[in-house]
């Protein structure tokens, strides 16, 4: 902690946002955002998933408009249309995805877009501050020369932060800079933050793991559905308090849904499940008709076990049995083969095909059961398609536009419904099942996943939402920097899966 | 409720050639907003068909005979491109070569008979194009660079087979593939029958529909277990018997085969899928597109040779063309969604 | 140099190439049974001029990610109007080249960047254009050249090797390495053929510098086609395709990804030299003509195998299902 004589000056404003609101096609991600940054103060930005704080770093760096409110900076108020803009007034960010450029090296990428760097390239004092920022962040091992693809994940994040740190900026935004990062890595970001601060610089720190956010920050702001719950002093902070800030009141089970496994159904069994940086010797024997939970945030690795479950880690290694054969991993054709259906947690860019029709969507991934000798029969298409619209509660009238047409939800709904009643699917592996959707339609696709579980199938899902967690989950495992932190069989409450999830240690 | 459904009936029947079919490909379209698409080709269309109906001897069976005929090299393997650039693909360099090396395996293997001259040369092409398809579908290869490499070594493989010279064949039991049925060359029919063929393989089989899924998002297809390499390969070996089709009719036409025998076909190909509206990303456009496409070229330089503009001209609109609907394509795949 | 300096593949490949050809050129007397005169380094540098700024033009477009088809219709165009505005002033006609093609290529850049449509399908479209404009032009035929001074002179022998040609070549690729390597430019552009959102998110003016980089692109390929008409001393209203693949094969070897975000002018210069090399290496022993294509089929072949990202996953896969195949757990736990 900082001594008393590097206090920050909290009665004075450097960064002042006020009643910021954005929405996106009419549904508002942030609706009252309000907090005051001093000059030298580490300001802690938490919130809950969806709580609107992404959005807010967007419109404070200059990547989003607002569309009410306002920013000053050094008290006038100011516009942000650009990146650029946001450089100009001192605005340096390191961004929630990681966006060093593996093509460049470290000292190029140090310098990429700051507006500062001279056209004209000055090797060697480029070299030279590059080295001293470097050193600065413990990162004595890595060369300004060496190519960006020769680090690890853990240390790209280390660059760029030291970047964004190096940039002489007046505001300095970190937007989960330490998910990928380990507890040493962390502990000299911590240190290098401290001491920009030192400088007189504000810091936006936003961060998942709330005991770092209480070690570092000197005060709190939390967001909830995209408005200020408070600003506290940190010292005056438990974790336990902040998660109840975070959540307005804790979740509880609802009722004991956990269901006991039957005697006669078949199970996944994954022994030893590994994926090199990501995920350490997963085990885990998943019975069918029953729902399992894998609470952890990102970069915890529980979205590598389902990816690798579905074939898409091809350095993964480890047992895996389904029904008591051996499920070959690697290979996503295969795993589809053998009865595993995956839905990713990004349902633009891995999941959905967004031109196609609904109609067309949903048939996706079973045409080659609609016909005989891969011809297709169009009677037998349509069926299927009503019928799966049917069970999956999509508008019938909709089938043949375009799922980019449908809203968030029902994109969902369509993602999930695309592996649902069909006879050659086990195993069915979510990631973030709910991400993006709103109430109604989450409702609407956890009934799906229970009904699933019903029907015979294995279900296994991965979260960062407690309420989601919660309320599906028969069995919860929580996980952590790839490692499982504890297992909870129904007796779970949402504080303890908190806690677990964001500075828990691996119990096993 | 009724009108509601009578519209979206009747958008479908306008954006899709076969409405039974549930997966409307090029879809994306609200009802009555005339997209970017519909505005260019009415301005493109109109004056093109205003002009072409007042071209002297235009409106003539002997000039339909002469524009469809000049279609058909081309189209064939303008069909086989279309199914390679919806499998996302893009395109294929190595086409005019493919071409010249199946046309001179046909003439030499004439002394074989017919039949078993066109099934090596089938399998020639087939053969010598799936393999590209197998290392862009199962490796991920850049097409470009690949099927620059493929042009060098088959063009290599010309060179080498005929020694630069001129291949003759030993018999010329080929040239019924210069008759004409009906008033109409046969490879007019042939290019109608490719046509169909390609259409029924796209949206009747399941290979088909797989192209266009594997082509708009290859990573979805992968996560969702779709077998991407196999569906490549498809497209790729179907690509590889168009070539092969064109590179027969060409070595009839001409009796004899030398190394530039393929000509601009390589580009020629392009220009025509691109004309019909597929995308070079992938994921969408049809045979009947390209159909389209390869007609609506060969109808603007006939209208340009009838009205005495010189050769060049007709590739300088066919360029501006190809610029322009793509450039539609384009704003019409991102509009709605930006 | 050190090992890891040559680790880097934009600096492998063009180091090695470049090594391979020069000591086949050196070797070629073997076969050929004649001694190398100074005359064959002047053929090949001849060579290289005339593929060289082609290769240059496309190579920077594709560290940028972008892959430039119409460089050849440019190249064409170039010649066609340096022959035809520079009958009395070579000068004249060189620069209503290079306008021109900085004007087309700026046209382009706005489209691609603007509206952010795949370069490819528009610069082959554009490519298509210029080919008939060419040939609207010229008449479909070749243009001769009237200016025999200007045609002597482009070719003159210059310390033994050179020539005002290669030498403006040359020159226009040490140039443009110093701009890239010497300015922020460079880096920016490797950057946004590498990863273009983390560029626009670090605040690279990334549109700018498409339109800046088509515009170069343009007036490098239609300089080159100027220089190669008064070479000529005709200009060729269709070049075909052979210009552009051969410069793309220049560009590869040069160390140069189509992905994107690798490569540098220096390493340019070595793959278009080591394609000029090969030529002339074909010429003096009198190889037969395909044993060049083969060659070149063989290092694209390389190449696409170093690049193919499927290719690696399964090696991946082969070597974790190896890494696993000993320790086969007997039995589930209960």
């Amino acid at each position: 902690m900082s001594g008393s004589a590097a206090r920050p000056a909290l009665d004075r404003v450097q960064v002042r946002v006020e009643g910021l609101a954005r929405a996106f096609n009419g549904v508002p991600a942030v609706r009252d955002a309000s907090f005051t940054v001093g000059p030298g103060e580490i300001h802690g930005l938490c919130g809950h998933n969806g709580a609107g704080k992404s959005t807010v770093v967007k419109m404070l760096s200059g990547q989003l408009t607002p569309d009410h409110g306002r920013i000053a900076i050094g008290g006038t108020p100011v516009e942000l249309p650009s990146r650029q803009a946001a450089q100009r007034l001192g605005v340096a960010l390191v961004d929630q995805e990681l966006s060093v450029v593996p093509a460049l090296t470290v000292g190029e990428n140090m310098l990429l877009g700051d507006i500062d760097a001279p056209l004209v390239n000055r090797r060697r004092t480029a070299r030279a501050r590059c080295r001293q920022i470097l050193d600065g962040m413990g990162l004595e091992h890595i060369r300004p020369d060496q190519p960006v693809t020769t680090l690890g994940i853990g240390e790209r994040q280390l660059v760029e932060i030291a970047k964004a740190l190096s940039q002489n900026a007046r505001v300095v935004i970190l937007d989960e800079p330490t998910a990928t990062l380990s507890d040493v890595e962390s502990a000299h970001v911590f240190a290098a933050i401290r001491r920009v601060a030192a400088t007189g610089c504000s810091i936006i720190f936003v961060s998942h793991r709330l005991s770092e956010v209480l070690d570092l920050c000197d005060r709190v702001t939390v967001l909830r559905d995209g408005s200020t719950v408070a600003t506290t002093a940190a010292e005056q902070l438990t974790v336990d308090e902040l998660i109840v800030q975070m959540l307005g009141e804790t979740p509880h089970r609802l009722a004991a849904v956990a269901k006991p496994a039957t005697s006669q159904a078949y199970a996944l069994r994954i022994e030893g499940l590994s994926v090199p940086g990501r995920l350490v010797n997963f085990d885990l024997t998943a019975r069918a008709g029953r729902i399992h939970a894998l609470a952890g945030q990102l970069g915890s690795g529980a979205s590598d076990v389902l990816r690798a479950l579905a074939g898409l880690h091809p350095k993964a290694t480890g047992n895996v049995r389904l029904r008591d054969r051996t499920v070959p991993y690697r290979d996503p054709v295969a795993a589809a083969r053998d009865g595993i259906a995956f839905v990713s947690n990004d349902r633009k860019t891995e999941g959905l095909f967004l031109d196609k029709s609904v109609a067309g969507n949903l048939v996706a991934t079973r045409l080659p059961h609609l016909g005989r000798g891969g011809v297709l029969r169009p009677g037998r298409e349509q069926d299927a398609v009503r019928s799966i619209a049917d069970l999956a509660g999509l508008p019938a009238g909709r089938l043949r536009e375009p799922v980019r047409a449908l809203s968030g939800g029902n994109q969902q709904k369509v993602f999930v419904a695309r592996c649902l009643g069909r006879n050659d699917v086990l195993a069915l592996l979510l990631d973030e099942p709910t991400r993006g959707v709103d109430i109604g339609g989450r409702a609407a696709i956890h009934r799906l996943l229970r009904e699933a579980a019903d029907a015979g199938l294995v279900v296994i899902f991965a979260s960062t939402e407690l309420e989601e967690l919660l309320e599906l989950g028969d069995e919860i495992i929580t996980m952590r920097d790839g490692r499982i932190v504890r297992r909870y069989q129904g007796d779970a409450d949402g504080s303890a899966l908190m806690r677990d999830m964001t500075h828990g240690v691996d119990q096993t | 409720m009724t009108s509601a459904d009578g519209s979206r009936h009747s958008a479908a029947l306008a954006t899709h050639p076969d409405p039974a079919d549930p997966t409307p490909t090029p879809g994306g379209r609200l009802p009555r907003r005339p997209g970017p698409l519909t505005v260019a080709s009415v301005v493109l269309l109109l004056p093109l068909a205003v002009l072409a109906v007042t071209t002297d001897r235009f409106l003539t069976l002997d000039n339909a005979r002469a524009i469809l005929a000049s279609a058909a090299f081309v189209g064939i393997t303008a069909i086989g491109a279309t199914l390679v650039m919806i499998v996302g693909s893009a395109v294929s360099l190595a086409v005019s070569q493919t071409a010249t090396v199946v046309a001179m395996v046909f003439l030499v293997t004439q002394h074989l008979g017919l039949l078993p001259a066109v099934l090596v040369a089938l399998v020639c092409g087939v053969v010598l194009t799936a393999v590209q398809g197998a290392a862009v579908g199962y490796w991920d290869a850049n097409p470009i660079v690949l099927t620059i490499a493929a042009g060098f070594a088959v063009g290599a493989a010309a060179t080498w087979f005929s020694g630069g010279t001129p291949v003759y064949p030993a018999s010329d039991a080929f040239v019924v593939f210069n008759r004409t049925l009906l008033g109409l060359p046969l490879s007019v029919y042939a290019l109608l029958a490719v046509t169909v063929l390609a259409h029924w393989l796209l949206r009747r089989t399941t290979a088909g529909r797989q192209m266009y899924l594997v082509g708009e998002n290859r990573a979805a297809a992968r996560a969702a277990g779709l077998p991407v390499g196999r569906v490549t390969v498809l497209a790729w070996a179907f690509f590889g018997g168009c070539i092969a089709v064109t590179g027969i009719f060409l070595a009839s036409f001409n009796t004899a085969a030398t190394v530039t025998l393929g000509g601009t076909l390589t580009l020629d190909a392009i220009a025509a899928v691109l004309v019909g509206g597929t995308a070079i990303a992938g994921g969408r456009g049809s045979a009947l597109q390209t159909l389209g496409g390869a007609l609506l070229i060969s109808v603007i330089s006939d209208v340009l040779l009838l009205r005495g503009y010189s050769t060049g001209m007709q590739i300088l609109v066919k360029g501006l063309l190809v610029l322009v609907v793509v450039i539609a394509v384009h704003l019409r795949t991102t509009r709605g969604w930006r | 140099m050190s090992r890891a300096w040559l680790a880097r593949p934009e600096r492998l490949m063009p180091v090695v190439s470049l090594a391979v050809v020069l000591a086949a050129f050196v070797a070629s007397p073997l076969v050929s049974g004649r001694q190398l005169e100074l005359f064959d380094a002047y053929n090949a540098l001849q060579g290289f001029a005339q593929l060289g700024l082609l290769a240059l033009a496309i190579g920077i477009t594709m560290i940028a990610g972008e892959f430039d088809l119409s460089v050849v219709g440019t190249y064409a165009l170039g010649g066609m109007l340096a022959v035809s505005a520079g009958a009395t002033s070579p000068l004249a006609g060189v620069l209503a080249a290079v306008a021109a093609g900085a004007a087309i290529g700026a046209v382009q850049g706005g489209l691609i960047a603007g509206l952010r449509i795949p370069s490819m399908p528009v610069t082959l479209a554009t490519y298509i254009a210029l080919l008939g404009l060419t040939n609207v032009l010229s008449g479909g035929l070749s243009v001769t050249y009237p200016n025999s001074d200007a045609t002597l002179w482009v070719d003159k022998t210059i310390a033994g090797i050179f020539s005002p040609r290669s030498l403006v070549t040359l020159g226009a690729f040490l140039a443009l390495a110093l701009l890239l390597g010497g300015t922020r430019l460079g880096r920016e552009l490797r950057a946004i053929g590498g990863d273009r959102r983390a560029s626009r998110v670090t605040g690279v003016r990334v549109d700018r510098r498409l339109v800046g980089l088509f515009t170069l692109s343009g007036a490098l390929a239609a300089l080159g086609g100027a220089l190669l008409a008064y070479s000529y001393a005709s200009a060729n209203p269709d070049p075909g395709l052979q210009p552009l693949i051969l410069a793309a094969v220049a560009a590869l070897l040069g160390g140069v990804s189509l992905a994107g975000g690798r490569g540098a002018p220096l390493g340019l210069l070595a793959g278009a030299l080591s394609v000029a090399l090969l030529a002339q290496i074909v010429v003096t022993t009198a190889l037969p003509d395909y044993s060049t294509q083969l060659l070149y089929a063989a290092l694209l072949a390389v190449i696409v195998a170093i690049e193919s990202p499927g290719l690696h996953r399964t090696v991946d896969r082969i070597r974790a299902r190896r890494a696993d195949s000993p320790r086969r757990y007997p039995c589930p736990k209960p």
